[in-house]
């Protein structure tokens, strides 16, 4: 399985630019995810490596096939690109069979009658849609079309694999277990897959990395864990997840970290992050990071531990969403201990807090 | 997941080779540049010479304008013309928008199926409904005689300007009702009831809201409909004649058939400047319809509406718009088949004393009317088949390919939709006597008809076909290149059979307006090469009414009929023509 290169891509409608510089790299068998706010150029970035979109200037190869090369004009046409798409509405020809819809590339490819038969009853199988081949798409469920999509991609064994939202029009339910699934068929065939989303649980728990997008422009690319933990800006971390935001000013360098001291308020935050930054910086920290103490808990040895009021305590099944003023500091915080009184005590472990700006 | 027996195989790849896009994306385009463009370039050319371009030698010169802007009965034609025009718009546009108030925004009795009687008379034959008419009204007709004679009663004199407008008006307002039904349909209704709520009266709301809100619909149809009955050529030539009113479109075919020296420079010459007049239209009506676009309301799908209550005049209402159309749809229909089995139409005599078969005898037995309805029966299939899948793949072309003059396709297409008929006539007349033996064979047969009758109405397949293929998703051919097919092989099998309901729709539209029309004919029909349109005129001014009166019902009844066949089968509203937009 080959790996994708996309170099330098630039892409305008009119005055507007689409895509800025966009350059990034998905290794062999990998699950890579574009994931950004809508409108932000992702499926305008997958439709160029599809061959739908023409970037203005750039490069895309897959393997040691190149796609694109608006500099030395090449552009093979998208139906030589050998790559299997799933689109957001799922694109299933409503005029064809299951079976049909699946026969039809391979029919394009020139195979036997015989031969067609058999790799479509394969693929039916790999998506457990076989005993639905004579319907037609109108009697299917959105989940199933969705499969019938997928296995359409995947019937001429196309060199990589391509996902504009396929989930989106799913209810939440299925859509957890079609991410399972999808998933896992993916690291069974170890197709090289570029996925695209807009939903940030959906990035983290399928991607093998993810790049985060933001008017046409990568903001970061990174494993999910990295990309949740250390969020390399303001964008980032807000976009993935939800995050308090303290603002401060480095008051102190202190072995791979800082010491800061916190805007408008006379608190100290100890940071195991940004060795070497000066002046006024954004540290990130995640809610769940966070943790409660009771007033009089002295367990905490006293580093990043403030006191704060509550405001409010919202119960969520598996956890506590807690609402609390450290001063002049709002936090949000998550923990699945509840401890009682209007006033407590909070712990932002140094090694949570992210620099972000 | 199921243990599998998946493997990753290697398929051949698909080969560029086999799709052959790049020639028939070129290929359409040149056919239709040279079909749109074409005609109109000898056209210009005749214009600007001193003589016929059969002629052998011959120089540039501005000589047959100067002798057509020296002739006063040519201005007199512009007034007349301009004046009939003005009249006719007027009249369809607030006809149509007034019905189409009606039928869409209040309770107005049996409202579904008023509406859908109104938009008959653009589809039946308008020669054949002009000749109603005029049998019905016209200055010695059944009616005007029986009340002006017998009753002393004044009546519709439809041989004047404004008569003639009266009769124009009835055929094309249903544009206007279209174009105004399709406003009012798209438009965001929670206007009206914010409107309502607020306090204002019904009455008060349509007033204040509802009409201004089809102000663009309005403008868009009057330009189309001013542009239209400006190439009216049948009402002048039927109804004009009498009292020697002449149009633009009647001086030029009378100066082309009856001047002793044919002088075609000159009308040559008066086809470019209408054509100017009818293309300036056409831009104008471009940026109205850019206008209107901005205008509604965004995913303005209107819900379910509040109707406006009519109370008592529901009935009345619904009693006045069925008059309206028992008198300028069926009276006339009925007028024609009564002239067409009786020896005079007249009240003196009940119509049962001089009942005769001689007139339908007529289209059997002579040549001439039998060879007619021949020709225009293959000529309005094999032009309708043609028209369509050649309509179909330009509009393939112009809206699902990557082809670089992809964007000049549908204002081509829609082109021929402001030019007068008779002008696309003419215009073919020179291109077929340029073009060498191809001309000659054209000339000498049916198809040089066909083709400019089909060149004259293709705007309308395009405008039935273009919307529903819209509405089919592009990610749906986007996934057949993907899987591997060019454009040609993914419009063959995915958007082409997607596209089925549309195509069977423009074949039906195809059909009857093929068969109905005439005017682009009348300069190209020869011995043999007869069609009824062009027909029933050359012999309504021989004076043969009642065989003329039998041919248009001829037209009336297959009109009817692949209609309502056209309806059942392929479940087509009458809106399948929709030629508003
Ligand atoms: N055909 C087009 N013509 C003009 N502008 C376009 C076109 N396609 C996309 N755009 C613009 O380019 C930008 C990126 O669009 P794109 O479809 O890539 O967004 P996206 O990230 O996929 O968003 P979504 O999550 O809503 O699908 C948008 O601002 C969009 O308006
Ligand atoms: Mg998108």
């Amino acid at each position: 399985m080959p790996e994708i290169h996309v170099e330098n891509l630039v892409k305008e409608f009119g005055d507007q630019r689409a895509l800025d510089d966009v350059s990034f790299e998905v290794r062999e068998g990998e699950l890579f995810t574009l994931l950004g706010p809508s409108g932000c150029g992702k499926s305008t970035t997958l439709m160029s490596i599809a061959g739908f979109q023409h970037p203005e200037s750039g490069r895309i190869a897959v393997g040691d096939e190149t796609f694109v090369d608006a500099a030395r004009r090449i552009a093979v046409p998208a139906e030589q690109r050998n790559l299997g798409i799933v689109f957001q509405s799922y694109a299933v020809w409503p005029h064809m069979t299951v079976f049909e819809n699946l026969a039809f590339p391979l029919k394009v490819r020139k195979l036997k009658r015989a031969a067609i038969r058999t790799r479509v009853r394969e693929v039916l199988e790999l998506v457990e849609m076989l005993q639905y081949e004579q319907r037609y798409p109108h009697q299917l469920s959105g989940g199933q079309q969705q499969r019938v999509a997928l296995a359409r991609a995947l019937v001429y064994s196309p060199t990589i694999l391509l996902l504009d939202e396929p989930f989106s029009n799913l209810d939440a339910k299925l859509r957890e277990r079609a991410r399972a699934w999808v998933k896992e068929l993916q690291r069974t065939l170890g197709l090289t897959t570029i996925f695209v989303t807009h939903d940030q649980d959906e990035a983290l728990s399928m991607s093998d990395r993810v790049a985060v997008m933001s008017a046409g422009e990568i903001q970061q690319i990174g494993t999910p864990e990295e990309i949740y933990r250390h969020p390399a800006n303001r964008f980032v971390a807000e976009f993935v997840g939800r995050v308090n935001l303290i603002e401060g000013l480095v008051s102190a360098n202190e072995g791979g970290g800082v010491l800061v001291d916190v805007t408008g308020s006379p608190l100290h935050l100890s940071v195991r992050d940004g060795a070497g930054a000066s002046g006024s910086i954004t540290i990130a920290v995640r809610p769940e990071a966070v943790t409660v103490l009771r007033l009089d808990d002295n367990s905490s040895n006293g580093t990043n531990t403030w006191e704060a009021d509550v405001e409010t305590v919202a119960f969520l099944g598996d956890h506590y969403e807690y609402e609390v003023n450290a001063g002049s500091v709002a936090l949000t915080v998550q923990s699945s201990r509840r401890v009682e009184g209007d006033r407590i005590k909070v712990h932002i472990p140094p090694d949570a807090c992210a620099l972000v700006e | 997941m199921t243990a599998t027996s998946y493997e990753p195989q290697a398929f051949p790849r698909p080969r560029r080779t086999h799709d052959p896009a790049w020639a028939l994306h070129w290929g359409i385009w040149l056919l239709v540049v040279a079909l749109i463009v074409g005609p109109f370039v000898p056209l210009l050319y005749a214009s600007l010479r001193d003589r016929p371009l059969y002629e052998a030698g011959g120089v540039l010169t501005v000589q047959p304008y100067r002798q057509l802007f020296g002739d006063s009965a040519f201005w007199d034609a512009w007034g007349n013309t301009l004046m009939f025009a003005s009249l006719t718009t007027l009249m369809a546009v607030l006809g149509g928008a007034l019905i189409a108030i009606l039928v869409t925004r209040t309770d107005l009795v049996g409202r579904k199926t008023l509406g859908r009687l109104t938009l008959l008379p653009i589809l039946l034959p308008s020669l054949g409904m002009v000749l109603g008419w005029l049998v019905i009204w016209g200055p010695g007709g059944y009616l005007t005689a029986m009340f002006s004679d017998r009753l002393h009663l004044p009546t519709l004199a439809i041989d004047t300007i404004p008569g003639m407008a009266v009769v124009e008006a009835t055929r094309l307002l249903p544009i206007a009702f279209l174009t105004c039904q399709a406003a009012l349909s798209r438009a965001d209704s929670s206007l009206e009831d914010a409107a309502r709520s607020a306090g204002a009266r019904p009455v008060r709301v349509l007033s204040s809201i509802t009409i201004p809100m089809l102000r663009p619909a309005l403008l868009n149809a009057a330009t189309l409909i001013f542009t239209l009955s400006i190439a009216a050529l049948g009402i002048p030539l039927l109804l004009g004649t009498s009292n020697n009113i002449v149009f633009v479109s009647s001086y030029l075919y009378n100066t082309w058939t009856n001047a002793s020296t044919p002088d075609p420079g000159s009308v040559s010459a008066g086809a470019v400047m209408m054509l100017l007049v009818a293309t300036a239209l056409l831009v104008l009506r471009n940026r109205l319809l850019g206008a209107e676009a901005r205008f509604v309301s965004v995913g303005g799908k209107s819900g379910r509406q509040a109707l406006l209550r009519l109370r008592k005049w529901r009935w009345p209402l619904a009693g006045l718009l069925s008059f309206y159309l028992v008198f300028t749809t069926l009276v006339p229909v009925l007028g024609l088949a009564l002239m067409s089995f009786v020896v005079v139409l007249t009240p003196l005599v009940p119509p049962w004393e001089l009942l005769t078969s001689a007139h339908w005898n007529v289209l059997l037995d002579d040549e001439t009317f039998r060879r007619s309805i021949e020709n225009s029966a293959i000529i309005a299939v094999v032009g309708a088949v043609g028209t369509t899948a050649f309509v179909a793949l330009a509009t393939l072309v112009a809206h699902r390919s990557g082809f670089r003059f992809r964007r000049t396709l549908p204002f081509l297409m829609l082109y021929p939709r402001a030019t007068p008929g008779i002008i696309i006539g003419i215009g073919f007349f020179w291109a077929y006597l340029l073009t060498g033996a191809f001309g000659d064979y054209m000339r000498g047969s049916i198809w040089g008809i066909m083709l400019a009758f089909c060149v004259r109405n293709l705007p309308l397949a395009y405008i039935v076909m273009y919307p529903t293929l819209a509405r089919i998703g592009e990610e749906l051919d986007r996934a057949g290149r993907a899987a591997g097919a060019g454009w040609w092989r993914t419009s063959r099998s995915i958007v082409l059979p997607l596209l089925k309901p549309a195509i069977f729709a423009s074949f039906i539209l195809m059909f009857v307006e093929i068969i109905n029309d005439y005017d682009p004919a009348v300069f190209l029909v020869k011995p043999g090469t007869e069609v009824m349109g062009a027909t029933m005129l050359a012999q309504f001014i021989q004076g043969a009414v009642g065989p003329v009166s039998a041919l248009a019902m001829v037209q009336v009844a297959i009109t009817v009929v692949v209609l309502s066949i056209g309806a059942k089968l392929f479940k087509i509203g009458v809106t399948g023509g929709d030629h508003g937009a």
